[in-house]
C-alpha cells in the first residue's frame, strides 16, 4: 500500500470493477460508492486522499451535482476531485479542449472514458501530488506571521 | 387541451362591440371587449387571447398599430381585422402587419360567424404545430441521450475491462490472447467512434450554433488542426504546406465546430494521401468571402461517387489502404455545420491524382438571409413563443 485512498463515485459496476483493478494495482486504496447517494455517505465516515466520480449517474448528469457540491463544501473542497464521463455532449460541444470550468464544473481533472491505464494513473499520481504542494504551502504560509 | 377560446374585439363603436358579443354568446368562447387599441394591448398581455377583433380606424392607437403590436408580442395569436372603408389596399396593408382575415363592415351575424370560425381553426392548427414541434424536440434529444448513455455504457465497460487485460495486469497474455484482444478492442474503439459521430451529429442544433457565432480566425483554426494531426501525417511521411494569404480577415462562426469540419477533411486528406507526398492548405481571402483548401495527391475519389460523398452513412468505393473504415458520417456533419454558417463546402477530384476539399465561409454570416427576412419571421414565428 502506499497508503493513499481513493473513493471512486460511479454506478456501473463492471466499469468500476476494470477501474479498481487498474488502481489496486498501483498499491491505491480504493472504495467504491455506486450512487452519489452512497458516496456523500462513504465521505462523512471515511478519510480519503482522492475522488473519482462519474457524470452520468441515476437520472441524469449527476457526477456534476456531486461535483458541485463537494466543491462548495468547506473542508471536502480541498480533496482534489476527478472526473471521468462517457458522455462527452453533456459536458461541452464537441468537447474540445478543457471542458473545466469553475461554476458550471469546478473539477481538478478530467478524462473520457474509457481511460488508458497510464493516463489514469498519471492524473492519479498528479493530482494527489498537486494536494500534496497545496497542503505545504498553506503550511508554509500558517507558519509565517 | 379545453376547446374554450378566448376572443377579444377591439372597437370603438359600442354598437359593434355589443352585437359581436351577442352573436358569439352562444358558442363556446370567453368574450372581452375593449373601447381602444391601448385598453385592447392591456388585455391581451393579461390573458394571451386566441382570436382579436381589431377595428381599423379608432380613436388614439389606430388598428394597424394595434395589430403590429399583438403579432410581436405573440405572433400564434389569430387577428381580425374589422373595417367601415374596405379597401384593397387597406386589406393587404393588415395582412402585411399580421392579420389573418379581413371583415368589412357592415357584417351579417352569419359573416361573423363563419370568420370566428376559421379563425378558430386557423389558431388551432398553429397550437398543433407548436405542440407537435416541441414532442419532436423532446423525443430527439432524449433519443440522443438515450443512444449515448444505454449504447455507450456497456461499451465503455467492455473496453475499460479490455485495458486491464490488455496491459497485463490480470497476468501475462500469450501472443495469440494479445493479438485476438487486440482485434476484440480494435472493433470496440471504431464502435465507440460510430456512436460518438451520430450523436455529434444529432445534437448539432443549428439555431443554436448561430447563437454562438462570434469572430473566429481562420488560419489560427487551421494551423491548430494541423498541429493535431502533424504526427498521423509524420507516420505516412506526408507533408502539410499551410498557404495563408497576408491579411485575412476574421469570419463570424463558432469556433468549436469549424474546427470540427477542418479537422474532418485534413483527416480525410491523410488518410487518403500516398505514403511520401505532401498536402497543401490554402487560405485565401476573396469579396466577402474566405476560401479554405485541402487538396491531397491520394487516391481520389470515383465519378459516381462525388454526388454522394456529403450524404449520411455514405462510403465511397474506394478505401484508403490499411487505414480503417470511416463512418460515412463526417463529410455529412461538416456539410451541415457549414450551411449552418451559410457557406458551402465543395469536392473536386480525380481518380488516382487526387482530391481537393474546398471550404467558402462568408465574412458576415446572416447577410444572405437578410433577403427574405420576412419570410424566415414568419416560419420563426409558429415556434418563438414555445
Amino acid at each position: 500500500m502506499n497508503g493513499k485512498r481513493i473513493l471512486l463515485i460511479d454506478d456501473d459496476p463492471d466499469y468500476v470493477y476494470a477501474v479498481k483493478m487498474i488502481l489496486e494495482k498501483a498499491n491505491y486504496s480504493v472504495r467504491v460508492s455506486y450512487s452519489p447517494k452512497e458516496g456523500y455517505a462513504a465521505l462523512q465516515d471515511g478519510e480519503f486522499d482522492l475522488v473519482i466520480v462519474d457524470v452520468m449517474m441515476g437520472r441524469g448528469a449527476e457526477g456534476i451535482i456531486v461535483a458541485r457540491k463537494l466543491k462548495k463544501d468547506r473542508e471536502l473542497k480541498k480533496l482534489p476531485l476527478l472526473m471521468i464521463t462517457g458522455i462527452r455532449e453533456q459536458t461541452g460541444f464537441f468537447f474540445i479542449g478543457d471542458p473545466r470550468h469553475e461554476t458550471f464544473l469546478p473539477v481538478d481533472g478530467f478524462l473520457e472514458k474509457p481511460v488508458n491505464t497510464e493516463v489514469l494513473l498519471n492524473k492519479v499520481r498528479e493530482l494527489l501530488h498537486s494536494d500534496q504542494t497545496a497542503e505545504l504551502k498553506q503550511e508554509k504560509q500558517g507558519e509565517e506571521p | 387541451m379545453s376547446d374554450r377560446y378566448t376572443i377579444l374585439i377591439i372597437d370603438d363603436e359600442e354598437v359593434v362591440r355589443d352585437s359581436c358579443s351577442q352573436i358569439l354568446a352562444k358558442g363556446n368562447f370567453r368574450i372581452h371587449t375593449a373601447a381602444d387599441g391601448d385598453s385592447g394591448l392591456k388585455m391581451t398581455e393579461e390573458f394571451r387571447p386566441d382570436l382579436v377583433f381589431v377595428d381599423l380606424k379608432m380613436p388614439g392607437l389606430s388598428g394597424l398599430q394595434v395589430l403590429e403590436r399583438i403579432n410581436r408580442f405573440d405572433p400564434t395569436i389569430v387577428t381580425i381585422v374589422i373595417t367601415g372603408y374596405a379597401t384593397i389596399d387597406s386589406a393587404v396593408d393588415a395582412m402585411k402587419r399580421g392579420a389573418y382575415d379581413f371583415l368589412p363592415k357592415p357584417f351579417s351575424a352569419d359573416e361573423f360567424r363563419l370568420i370566428t370560425r376559421r379563425a378558430v381553426e386557423k389558431r388551432k392548427l398553429l397550437l398543433d404545430a407548436i405542440t407537435l414541434r416541441h414532442e419532436k424536440e423532446v423525443i430527439r434529444e432524449n433519443f440522443t441521450s438515450i443512444v449515448s448513455h444505454e449504447l455507450k455504457s456497456p461499451l465503455l465497460a467492455v473496453q475499460q475491462n479490455l485495458y486491464v487485460i490488455l496491459d497485463g495486469m490480470v497476468g501475462e497474455l500469450n501472443p495469440t490472447q494479445k493479438e485476438m484482444m487486440e482485434r476484440v478492442k480494435n472493433r470496440v474503439d471504431s464502435l465507440l467512434r460510430l456512436i460518438n459521430t451520430w450523436t455529434d451529429m444529432t445534437s448539432i442544433d443549428v439555431s443554436e450554433l448561430k447563437k454562438r457565432f462570434k469572430p473566429v480566425d481562420i488560419p489560427a483554426l487551421v494551423s491548430k488542426a494541423v498541429e493535431v494531426f502533424q504526427a498521423q501525417a509524420a507516420a505516412k511521411n506526408v507533408t502539410l504546406v499551410t498557404d495563408c494569404a497576408r491579411s485575412v480577415e476574421p469570419v463570424n462562426g463558432d469556433e468549436g465546430t469549424l474546427l470540427e469540419v477542418f479537422m474532418n477533411i485534413m483527416g480525410n486528406a491523410i488518410k487518403f494521401s500516398e505514403r511520401d507526398s505532401s498536402i497543401s492548405i490554402k487560405i485565401e481571402g476573396g469579396d466577402g468571402e474566405l476560401h479554405v483548401s485541402v487538396s491531397d495527391k491520394g487516391v481520389g475519389i470515383q465519378k459516381e461517387d462525388i454526388p454522394f460523398i456529403f450524404d449520411d452513412f455514405y462510403r465511397g468505393k474506394v478505401q484508403a489502404s490499411g487505414a480503417e473504415m470511416g463512418s460515412g458520417l463526417g463529410l455529412a456533419i461538416s456539410k451541415r455545420i457549414i450551411n449552418a454558417h451559410d457557406g458551402s463546402i465543395t469536392v473536386e477530384s480525380e481518380p488516382g491524382k487526387g482530391s481537393t476539399f474546398t471550404v467558402v465561409l462568408p465574412r458576415e454570416t446572416g447577410k444572405s438571409r437578410t433577403h427574405g427576412k420576412e419570410k424566415v419571421a414568419e416560419q420563426f414565428a409558429i415556434w418563438r413563443s414555445d
